[in-house]
C-alpha cells in the first residue's frame, strides 16, 4: 500500500513538472513574486512585473494603487546578475530601493531571482520567483 | 506494484523524449550482451531490456532504445523479432552518467548470427531533378501531391537554420555546435539572446520545449525529422501544414486575401497567425502572433513576442521544395535576418503519425 502510494504521489508530482510552460524569450520578462526582509520573522511581499523592450527592461514594484515604477533593472548576461533601483513614496518622501541578486535557474518556468534588498536604511534578502 | 512500474514508465519516457545529445554520449561506444527480459514497443522509441552481466559476474539489466516503431517495422523489424530470451549482442551508444541506458546502432541475435536491426536508413527521399513540380489546373504549383498520389516533404541534409550568409558553421541536425565560437555566426543576436542560446548549447539542449510536445512553431516545422505536409484547401482559401511527430496540431496559413492583424490585437499562439500570398511560384507567408513558450528553430535560437518571419516556400521541381525565412525580432536580434533549409520529397507515403502526449511519451 505504501509504495501504491509513494507511486501515485510520485505520478502527480511528475505530471505538474512536466506540465508547465516555461517563458522561452527575455529571462525577465513576466509577473514575478517573492518577498524580503531582515529575516524570516519579518518578510515584506513583492509582485513585480518586468517587461523587454529590445533595448530596455521596465518594471513595477507591487502592481495597483502602491504601486512603484523601477527606475533602472540591469541585467548583466555573463554572470546573470541583476540590479533594480526604485524610489517607494512615505509620508515623509521618497524611499529609496536598490537590489542585487542573481538569476538562477534560467531554463525553468519558475526561475528565481535571490540577493540582497536594501529599502532606506533596512537591508534584507529577498528571493522572487517567477509565476 | 503497478503503480510503481507506472511511475518508472513514465520516468523513462520522459528521459528518452530529451534531445538525443542530451541523453547519449555520442563520443563513446558501448557492446552490451545479455537475454532479452523485456521488450516495449512505444513511441517515441522502442526499448528492449537485457540483463548484462558484467566481468565480475553482477547482471545488471539494460535499456537500449531501438528507434521508433514505425522506422522499425519500415525496415522489417517488428515486436515479434525478438523473444522474451533471447541473447543478443547490442552494439550502440552509451547514455552519459551511469544509467544503465544505450541507444543501439546493431543488433545481433547470438544463436544465430542474423543481424536483426541496422540504424534505420533516412527517409528514402526522391533524388534529383526528374520532373516539374506539379501544378493546379489553373498553372498554380501544388506544394502536396498531385491528384491520386502520395508523398510528404522530409528534411534531408543538415537541418539546421543559420543565416545565409555564414558559411561553415558546423552543427549537427539537432542544432548543436560543433564550435561555440561558431555562435556569433548562427544569427545576429543581442547579448542576453546569445547567452541563453550558448546555456542551451552548453547544456545539450536538455531543456528544449520539444521534448515536452510544444509545438514546433516557425522554421522548426520545417526540421522536424519525420517530415511535413501541405494540405492545400484552394476551397475555402487556407493551407494547412502538417507535421510528422508532436501532437497532431497543425499550422495554419490563410491564403483568402486577407490582411495581416495587427500585433496588439492577434491571440499569442505557438504557430503565430499567418497570412499567405503567391507571388509567381513562390507562397510568401508572413506570420506574428507568436508566443514565448517554444523554440522557433532548433538548436535553442531565443524569440520573443515581437517575432515576425516572411517564409518563402517554393517548390522549382518535384522533388525539392525550398525554404527560406526572414528573422525579425528586434528584441532578439540586432537585426533581420534570412537562412533557409531545403526538403525533399518522399513519394507514396503519407507523413506517419508519432503521437506525442504532453508529460508522458514524447
Amino acid at each position: 500500500m505504501r509504495i501504491v502510494v509513494a507511486s501515485l504521489i510520485g505520478l502527480v508530482v511528475a505530471l505538474r513538472v512536466f506540465a508547465a510552460a516555461a517563458q522561452e524569450g527575455h529571462p525577465l520578462t513576466g509577473t514575478w513574486s517573492g518577498d524580503w526582509g531582515p529575516g524570516a520573522a519579518q518578510r515584506t511581499h513583492i509582485t513585480m512585473v518586468m517587461t523587454w523592450d529590445g533595448k530596455t527592461v521596465s518594471g513595477t514594484i507591487n502592481p495597483g494603487p502602491e504601486a512603484i515604477p523601477v527606475d533602472s533593472i540591469g541585467l548583466d548576461v555573463t554572470n546573470w546578475t541583476v540590479r533594480f533601483e526604485a524610489d517607494a513614496k512615505s509620508a515623509s518622501g521618497p524611499i529609496r530601493i536598490t537590489a542585487d541578486g542573481r538569476l538562477d535557474d534560467i531554463a525553468s518556468a519558475h526561475r528565481t531571482i535571490t540577493g540582497t534588498w536594501r529599502q532606506g536604511t533596512a537591508k534584507g534578502d529577498f528571493k522572487l520567483t517567477r509565476d | 506494484m503497478r503503480c510503481g512500474l507506472l511511475v518508472l514508465i513514465v520516468s523513462s519516457g520522459v528521459a528518452l523524449a530529451a534531445q538525443r545529445s542530451a541523453v547519449y554520449d555520442s563520443e563513446r561506444q558501448i557492446r552490451l550482451e545479455g537475454a532479452v527480459t523485456r521488450i516495449e514497443w512505444i513511441n517515441p522509441s522502442a526499448l528492449l531490456f537485457i540483463d548484462v552481466r558484467d566481468a565480475g559476474g553482477v547482471v545488471a539489466n539494460w535499456a537500449v532504445e531501438v528507434g521508433n516503431p514505425i522506422d522499425l517495422e519500415r525496415n522489417k523489424w517488428t515486436r515479434r523479432s525478438l523473444r522474451i530470451g533471447d541473447v543478443v549482442t547490442v552494439e550502440g551508444v552509451p547514455a552519459r552518467g551511469l544509467a544503465r541506458q544505450a541507444l543501439a546502432r546493431s543488433i545481433m541475435h547470438k544463436a544465430t548470427g542474423k543481424r536483426l536491426f541496422d540504424l534505420p536508413a533516412p527517409r528514402p527521399a526522391a533524388a534529383g531533378r526528374t520532373a516539374p513540380a506539379p501544378r493546379w489546373p489553373d498553372g498554380q504549383v501544388r506544394l502536396g501531391p498531385a491528384p491520386g498520389q502520395k508523398g510528404y516533404w522530409a528534411a534531408t541534409g543538415v537541418r539546421a537554420l543559420v543565416e545565409s550568409t555564414a558559411a561553415n558553421v558546423r552543427m549537427n541536425d539537432e542544432g548543436l555546435l560543433a564550435n561555440l565560437a561558431d555562435a556569433d555566426r548562427v544569427a545576429p543576436m543581442l547579448p542576453w539572446a546569445k547567452a541563453i542560446y550558448l546555456h542551451r548549447q552548453r547544456t545539450l539542449l536538455k531543456d528544449d520545449p520539444l521534448t515536452r510536445c510544444m509545438p514546433p512553431g516557425g522554421p522548426r516545422q520545417f526540421q522536424m525529422p519525420n517530415g511535413v505536409q501541405f494540405i492545400e484547401q484552394r476551397e475555402v482559401g487556407r493551407i494547412l501544414v502538417l507535421m510528422g511527430g508532436g501532437n497532431r496540431n497543425w499550422r495554419v496559413i490563410y491564403t483568402d486575401g486577407r490582411q495581416q492583424g495587427q500585433a496588439a490585437e492577434v491571440v499569442l499562439t505557438y504557430y503565430g497567425s499567418s497570412v499567405g500570398r503567391w507571388e509567381k511560384d513562390t507562397l510568401v507567408v508572413d506570420s506574428i502572433g507568436y508566443n514565448e513558450r517554444f523554440w522557433f528553430s532548433n538548436g535553442g535560437l531565443p524569440h520573443t513576442e515581437a517575432l515576425h518571419l516572411t517564409e518563402r516556400i517554393s517548390r522549382p521541381d518535384l522533388n525539392t521544395l525550398r525554404y527560406d525565412v526572414t528573422v525579425d525580432d528586434p528584441r532578439t536580434y540586432t537585426r533581420p535576418w534570412t537562412g533557409g533549409l531545403t526538403l525533399r520529397w518522399v513519394p507514396g507515403e503519407d507523413i506517419e503519425e508519432y503521437f506525442c502526449e504532453e508529460g508522458i511519451t514524447p
